[in-house]
């Protein structure tokens, strides 16, 4: 959707040898995201054991060279189940915000160029949805869909995609004001050409750094779910459900819960790290 | 259509923009109040000529300049090109009135799309329009490189690379890339420093020349409008209280605004330079317009009944048209 400028000119050393150094919490957020997504396609490949198997002979046991996270109460490893999470949460992360980018992008971006009354309607229910928790509507939403993960993409789908519209609409009400946008009108193109072709490409950096934000944040979302037990279900591995079933043994046997909770920081991390890179290099040369 | 009518013509037209109103105004149910930008205005722009329009910030000039390339619609009157009323204009009627009807922008630095390069700039205004074949259109957009004077090599940079003057060239690449007969150009320079500004007006110039074009000079700079134009529009409140042809105007202005706006031009020459100050006060607010003629307010020789009665613009000796009460032949004027 945004091009980058991908040619260096000849005669603009310093220019290119800035747009080469890429910014560290780029370079930092993609590694941990690369190696998250190695983990949540390859799960089985890096899993020393199968994260669902109890074994009765090793129940509950710290961390060791054969268990390196430990067990939990019914013996399964821990690693294997923080491993094979990987691939619940990963998806989580994609399906839970994808929707609510590409629709509410797509509603901001008209919403904010045809602004007046489309304006008013989008900024009440802006206003309806803001004004409950985002956790709270969702957690509604969910129990009287019943649980599961599909129950809460839909959930999430029909509050998250709202805080994509505002962000997108204020930016492109902005853009919209500039000479290039009447530019485009005396040239006679076209509004959807105008909006989505010239507008919309200078409005959608924000919306994609606080999209790789609410990655993070939808992981746990779908963790505090899972922990409610409203998002995936046991025995199903996933960092919120691992988490849940770790708190009964909080001080007897604290590597249930941390290890599962270490990796929803370092996930969520790498998402941090992705965005404010992206919005480092995204960001428009005037 | 005849050779001597105007290709675009202006009656009557006027603007507003309404202001917007606070809370408490609208409990109290005053009326909306409105900034009168354009306040019926007449002009008419011939085939192949430039015509100047000037006059001080917020006297209309950009606004009367969007409604000829209808980026605005007129709130009343009407603006004919080719004998036909522009607002008229829908699907491909307005798209060929797009097509032969160009603007160039004021602000170099937000005129263009700071994601496109400018081969993608150009390349967009030639296929829409259809202007070459899919196979031409690189040719092309060399050829218009070639035409504003930027090297072959600024087709694959973005905005962000060019200085101010360059990126009016490109604006007027763009502008010219799918051949228009009219371009409108809204304080093309005014946003330059001085020592391009003079490239870039000889190149329109040239380029008027070359192509022919009719071209609408908006300036408040007046040496600027003496070089280009044939004829000058002389702006005051959304009004034109003068038009003639260059020279007539500037050497012998008929209207007391457009006599106090030469007076205040600065001059190199210590010999011209006058003390008086030649319009009093400050520009009426466009809000609430003053009655009868607009620049009673502020003009030297007012009578009564030039707060009574409105001027029209009308023809005095030589092809000048001016709207003033007072017959300037019987004026005496007092500096």
């Amino acid at each position: 959707m945004t091009d980058l400028p991908a040619d260096v000119p000849a005669d603009a050393p310093a220019r290119s040898a800035r747009r080469r150094a890429l910014p560290a919490a780029l370079i930092g957020g993609t590694v941990i995201l690369g190696l998250s997504l190695i983990l949540a396609v390859f799960p089985s490949v890096f899993a020393p054991y199968d994260p669902l198997a109890f074994d009765y002979g090793a129940i509950l046991q710290p961390p060791s060279p054969a268990h390196p996270m430990g067990t939990d109460n019914f013996g399964r490893d821990i690693l294997s189940r923080v491993i094979h999470a990987y691939t619940i949460d990963m998806q989580i992360a994609v399906l839970g915000t994808i929707f609510p980018f590409v629709f509410g992008t797509a509603v901001g971006a008209i919403v904010g160029y045809l602004g007046g009354f489309a304006e008013t309607i989008f900024g009440r229910i802006v206003d309806v949805v803001i004004t409950f928790p985002f956790l709270v509507l969702v957690i509604a939403i969910v129990s009287v869909l019943g649980p599961g993960l599909a129950n809460m993409y839909i959930a999430v789908g029909l509050v998250g995609w709202v805080f994509y519209g505002r962000i997108v609409a204020a930016e492109v009400k902005v853009q919209k004001q500039l000479d290039y946008a009447d530019a485009g009108r005396v040239m006679g193109y076209t509004h959807s050409r105008i909006v989505f072709r010239h507008l919309l490409p200078n409005s959608i950096t924000p919306a994609i750094v606080y999209w790789m934000t609410d990655m993070a944040l939808i992981i746990l979302l779908g963790s505090s779910l899972g922990y409610l037990g409203l998002g995936a279900q046991p025995p199903a591995a996933e960092w919120g459900v691992q988490i849940a079933e770790g708190k009964n043994f909080m001080t007897t046997a604290w590597w249930i819960a941390v290890f599962p909770g270490a990796a929803i920081v370092i996930t969520g991390l790498g998402f941090s790290l992705l965005g404010d890179g992206l919005a480092e290099v995204l960001r428009a040369r005037r | 259509m005849t050779a001597d009518q105007p290709l675009i013509s202006v009656q009557e037209v006027s603007k507003s923009f309404e202001l917007k109103r606070t809370l408490s105004e609208r409990f109290s149910g005053l009326p909306p109040r409105a900034v009168h930008a354009l306040n019926g205005i007449n002009l008419d722009i011939r085939r192949g000529e430039t015509l100047g329009l000037v006059g001080e910030s917020g006297c209309g000039k950009s606004t009367l300049a969007r409604c000829l390339v209808r980026l605005y619609e007129v709130d009343g009157g009407r603006v004919w090109f080719e004998g036909r009323d522009i607002a008229g204009l829908s699907g491909t009627g307005l798209r060929a009135f797009n097509r032969r009807v160009q603007m160039i922008f004021q602000d170099p630095y937000s005129s263009l799309n700071p994601r496109m390069s400018v081969a993608q700039t150009l390349a967009e205004a030639l296929n829409v329009h259809r202007m070459v074949p899919p196979g031409r259109v690189a040719a092309r957009i060399a050829e218009l490189l070639e035409l504003v004077g930027l090297p072959q090599d600024a087709a694959g940079k973005h905005p962000h690379e060019f200085s101010g003057g360059q990126r009016q060239r490109i604006g007027i690449a763009r502008a010219l890339s799918v051949e228009p007969e009219v371009l409108v150009a809204d304080e093309l320079v005014s946003a330059l420093d001085v020592s391009v500004q003079a490239q870039v007006v000889n190149l329109l110039l040239e380029l008027q020349e070359k192509l022919d074009l009719t071209v609408v000079f908006v300036a408040h700079d007046l040496r600027l409008v003496r070089h280009v134009s044939h004829r000058v529009a002389v702006m005051y409140l959304g009004k034109v209280v003068e038009i003639g042809p260059t020279e007539e105007l500037f050497r012998a202005p008929r209207h007391p605004y457009t006599q106090a706006l030469l007076k205040a031009a600065p001059s190199l020459d210590p010999s011209q330079r006058s003390r008086k100050v030649a319009a009093r006060g400050e520009l009426p607010s466009p809000i609430d317009l003053p009655s009868g003629c607009l620049f009673n307010s502020r003009c030297a020789h007012v009578t009564a009944h030039c707060r009574a009665e409105v001027p029209r613009l009308e023809p005095r000796r030589g092809v000048h048209q001016v709207a003033c009460l007072i017959d300037p032949s019987d004026r005496t004027d007092p500096s």
